[in-house]
């Protein structure tokens, strides 16, 4: 067992966890969607980002790729939630932030499958 | 480029993700904390304030209590937050200044730079796996040629030399190790255009290993190597080194040639030297009784040719047991009592072969003054002695520098020349004398240009044009001036190679066919003149028989119409 890996497959897992439970309710309903849910997810989400930094593989870049796909959404959630908070209403407003966030599930999704088929790939 | 932004992330792996948590948990707190309003109720800061307070106190900027006074919970959560992220920030922030000063990162950032540049070159060139005297010389000529060189060199101040110098194009360099199979693929020896490496260390190991190293990595490459002892040279003639060149070789045979055909080694010497200078006449060495003075690489090879040219020498060594010298006078040369030992009152010559340049100097200012009329041979080692020789004067001043260059330009610049002067050293010394003063009249006292020509599609468009019509065009038509086929272009055809039979001075009458390649000397005038015949068929054929077609189709056919009439 190497340490190294679980913090990195933690981290991983651990934003796309977090993503699916903020992204997780009616999309219209602002109560089923908490704000600190997405600041957890954004804050798990860069630091898996920074954690990806440096693997030369080819699997590497892509689960590096994955990862900035989900942070420019996440971010553009929690800018669009700070710029137009209290500005208009409410619960188109949460639609577009669930909306956005849901985009950064897939790519979470995509990146925990990554990690999944290379573990798989490993042969001890 | 890319593997450098990616060793700088990972490097900064660990201060980011300090940042990250240290960020994350100051503003979860500043969120929490209770505050009290402008009127008085309480009040929560949004992430997005939190945030904005948090990356100005980090970075220590420090706006103040911004939208109302805090709390004195706030108050006690910033007291934290300040030394929670103001520190990792400036950890960061070191970290990165550390790391852009990092040797083994601007180590990489200048590999990566010289292999892109390399990469981006779009003409022929030559890598030279070292910057020593010689090979600065020929990087110099090769770059008034106007052909692009790449230059790696493990130290750093020869370098610094080439930085300074003056050159046309840039001269892409590295310091680094040749030896390293690496750093030659950085230098392009994996490149389409890549015409050749030369390799010119003083240290035989080093350019044997870079003859293996480039003839497995690319086979086709042309290799110049210089090897000074035999069974290394041996080794790299094993494996299709090119050239081999061997300095001390090649000075006994041109002084042998200077012996036997003084004309031969002139016509040698004028159309290897840089185009533009001009040559002193050279001194015929007189035939006799030779003292040679050292009896390492050097003095072998002299002797072994004087010896050819049935010349008695008479040998002085410092230590006949090292170089295995059986039969000869035990001294350094530069006492009076060892010359006179050598008999030098009756000697016609002396060799000063020593590998010390004060040594030599001693030895012939000792022997010259026993013996006044004795033709003197030299060896220098060392380029900045120059002004020491010139104060001398010696009849033969042999650099092994310089012999190394001149014979590397003659494979590099044009390789049918080296073919040419193979030819030459066969013929008797009247052949050359004449085919001299026959260049001299055509060409001028200074030492030509030399190039070749082949007749394809690609370098000779107007005469493959004009062959495939039927027309016949002669090496006479590319002696012709373009702007008026009754002058003469100052060039002389020296070797045509027709299907891999050289022909010598082909006579002008001698038609040309698809395939042939000829070496030209000329002046630069002429050079320059030539390519318009090659490229050019109208040119091509006013020159053949004196008729200016029309450029225009429309004209062509008047012109054809009034013809007719």
């Amino acid at each position: 067992m190497n340490l190294e890996k679980v913090i990195f497959g933690f981290f991983i897992v651990l934003a796309m966890t977090l993503n699916f439970g903020f992204f997780l309710g009616d999309i219209d309903n602002p109560s089923h969607h908490h704000v600190y849910e997405l600041y957890a997810a954004i804050i798990v989400s860069l630091i898996a980002t920074v954690l990806k930094f440096g693997d030369r593989t080819h699997v590497g870049a892509i689960l590096l790729s994955t990862s900035l796909a989900a942070d420019l959404q996440l971010i553009a959630a929690a800018i669009l939630w700070a710029a137009l908070g209290g500005k208009m209403d409410e619960s188109s407003l949460i639609t577009y932030i669930v909306s956005l966030s849901g985009g950064a599930l897939m790519a979470n999704f995509v990146s925990v499958i990554l990690l999944i088929s290379e573990t798989i790939g490993q042969r001890r | 480029m890319n593997s450098i932004l990616f060793l700088i992330l990972r490097r900064l792996r660990r201060p980011l993700i300090l940042i990250i948590v240290c960020f994350a948990i100051a503003i979860l707190g500043l969120t929490l904390a209770p505050g009290i309003d402008d009127k008085g109720r309480l009040w929560h800061m949004s992430i997005f304030q939190a945030l904005y307070v948090i990356s100005y106190t980090a970075t220590t900027i420090g706006f103040g209590e911004i939208p109302y006074a805090y709390s004195q919970s706030q108050r006690l959560w910033m007291t934290f937050s300040i030394y929670l992220t103001v520190i990792p920030w400036f950890y960061a922030v070191g970290k990165i200044i550390s790391l852009l000063q990092d040797t083994a990162l601007r180590q990489a950032i200048i590999s990566e730079r010289f292999a892109n540049t390399v990469r981006s070159l779009h003409e022929p060139f030559y890598i030279l796996c070292s910057y020593g005297e010689s090979a600065s010389v020929l990087a110099k000529t090769l770059d008034e040629k106007g052909m692009r060189v790449v230059v790696i060199e493990s130290q750093q101040d020869r370098l610094n030399e080439l930085d300074l110098a003056e050159t046309r194009s840039v001269i892409p360099h590295l310091c680094a190790d040749a030896n390293l199979p690496e750093n030659l693929i950085r230098a392009g020896v994996h490149h389409p255009l890549c015409s050749g490496v030369v390799t010119l260390t003083d240290n035989d190991e080093v350019n044997l290993a870079v003859a293996v190293a480039v003839k497995l990595m690319n086979p086709d490459l042309k290799v110049l190597a210089r090897a000074e002892s035999d069974d290394i040279a041996a080794n790299m003639a094993s494996f299709g080194t090119d050239h081999i060149i061997n300095p001390y070789t090649l000075f006994g045979d041109q002084l042998a040639m200077r012996v036997h055909a003084i004309g031969t080694y002139i016509l040698h010497e004028w159309l290897t030297d840089v185009p533009g200078d001009t040559l002193p006449p050279p001194e015929n060495p007189p035939r006799g009784r030779w003292v040679v003075c050292g009896y390492g690489r050097f003095g072998k090879s002299v002797v072994q040719n004087l010896e050819r040219e049935n010349i008695t020498t008479t040998i002085v060594e410092a230590k006949p047991e090292l170089t295995g010298c059986d039969n000869c006078i035990v001294g350094s040369g530069m006492e009076a009592r060892t010359l006179l030992e050598a008999d030098i009152e009756n000697a016609v010559g002396i060799v000063a072969g020593t590998d010390n340049d004060i040594n030599n100097l001693s030895i012939v200012m000792t022997a010259y003054e026993l013996n006044p009329r004795l033709f003197v041979v030299i060896r220098k080692n060392r380029r900045h002695n120059d002004t020491l020789f010139k104060q001398f004067n010696a009849d033969i001043t042999m650099q092994p520098t310089e012999i190394i260059a001149h014979e590397c330009l003659a494979h590099m610049i044009a390789p049918l020349l080296a073919q040419f002067l193979t030819l030459v050293r066969n013929q008797s010394n009247s052949w050359a004398n004449q085919l001299i003063s026959d260049l001299v009249s055509v060409v001028g006292e200074t030492v030509p240009e030399r190039w070749a020509v082949s007749i394809n599609d690609d370098d000779a468009p107007a005469i493959t044009e004009l062959l495939g019509k039927g027309i016949s065009v002669s090496l006479h038509n590319l002696t012709q001036d373009p702007a008026d086929r009754s002058i003469r272009l100052n060039l002389v055809p020296l070797l045509l190679l027709r299907d891999g039979v050289p022909m010598l001075m082909p006579p002008v009458a001698t038609a040309l066919r698809t395939g042939d390649r000829i070496l030209f000397c000329g002046t630069p005038d002429a050079r320059s003149a030539l390519p318009i015949l090659l490229n050019n068929s109208k040119t091509l054929t006013y020159v053949i028989d004196g008729i200016d077609v029309p450029d225009s189709a429309v004209w062509r056919w008047v012109k054809g119409f009034l013809v007719k009439k």
